[in-house]
């Protein structure tokens, strides 16, 4: 509550307000600066996400574009493919990381997983290999 | 489906690891054979799941980096099959490849219910999952 008088107290300078950051998925149109409309459930997305610098997937359903953006000049910089959640990883710090794969091109990315994801959809891609597999099954009977 | 124009046995196209019948794991140093009991080509250690990048599946051929793939996740395809994502140590590049008959159960496995582990938030409340 005290938070949003001290917003309305800013209100009246909004249209001097300078840039934050530049953020490369910066686009015009009708959305707001900070966003982006995802390609697997057309949900509008804030770039700004708890828990993370830059979000690259959607909170909802995981989805991502394949436009990469950490080496400059990359080849896949203009495939714009939709990434589709593979499977999980930990990192050894035991960090949640996503692997997405691109349905155009085949390539794999890891992403961290942000604060407001989707918990039921990172569980589920979590037990994918225990749920979705005979293999897993097989595996146990043996061991 | 042409797959016996690119299988020859003996030609020294490429050094060592891609076409020779033997390779030496890049991390636990076990000797394998490349071929598999039924034919395919392996691209991973069965004992430790590890593997090197020796290949560019980018350009799909040879690649220099040669750096240590360590496997970090288990992906299912829609048939149902495991395949084992790994990642360059060298050069973070991810690949992900079939498992095979003999590949160390244990370890993948292990690698399948990690992530489960240590959960970024508490499990309980997926109970009916
Ligand atoms: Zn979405
Ligand atoms: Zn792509
Ligand atoms: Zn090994
Ligand atoms: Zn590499």
């Amino acid at each position: 509550m005290p938070r949003r008088a001290k917003n309305s107290g800013r209100r009246t300078q909004r249209t001097r307000r300078p840039q934050r950051h530049k953020d490369v998925l910066h686009r015009r149109g009708g959305h707001r600066r900070h966003d982006f409309r995802c390609v697997g459930c057309r949900l509008d997305v804030s770039l700004d996400a708890p828990g993370t610098t830059h979000r690259n997937h959607c909170p909802n359903c995981l989805v991502s574009l394949h436009v990469d953006r950490r080496v400059p000049g990359d080849r896949a910089a203009a495939c714009r493919g939709r990434m589709e959640a593979l499977s999980m990883s930990a990192r050894p710090d035991g960090e949640w990381m996503i692997i997405h794969e691109c349905q155009s091109c085949g390539e794999l990315s890891a992403n961290r997983i942000a604060g407001d994801d989707n918990a039921l959809a990172l569980v589920r891609l979590a037990l994918k290999p225990l749920r979705d597999s005979s293999v897993a099954h097989r595996m146990l009977l043996r061991l | 489906m042409s797959s016996t124009d690119k299988t020859p046995s003996h030609t020294s196209r490429t050094p060592n690891t891609v076409l020779a019948g033997t390779f030496t794991c890049a991390w636990c140093g076990l000797t394998v054979s490349a071929a598999t009991v039924d034919g395919t080509r392996r691209n991973h250690c069965p004992s430790c799941v590890h593997s090197q990048h020796v290949l560019d599946h980018v350009e799909g051929g040879p690649s220099d980096c040669r750096g240590r793939m360590s496997p970090i996740s288990v992906a299912v395809l829609r048939t149902g099959d495991w395949m084992v994502i790994h990642r360059c140590v060298r050069c973070d590049e991810l690949t992900s490849s079939p498992i095979c008959a003999d590949d160390n159960q244990l370890i993948l496995m292990r690698m399948a219910v990690r992530p489960l582990a240590q959960p970024p938030f508490p499990l309980e409340a997926f109970g009916d999952l």
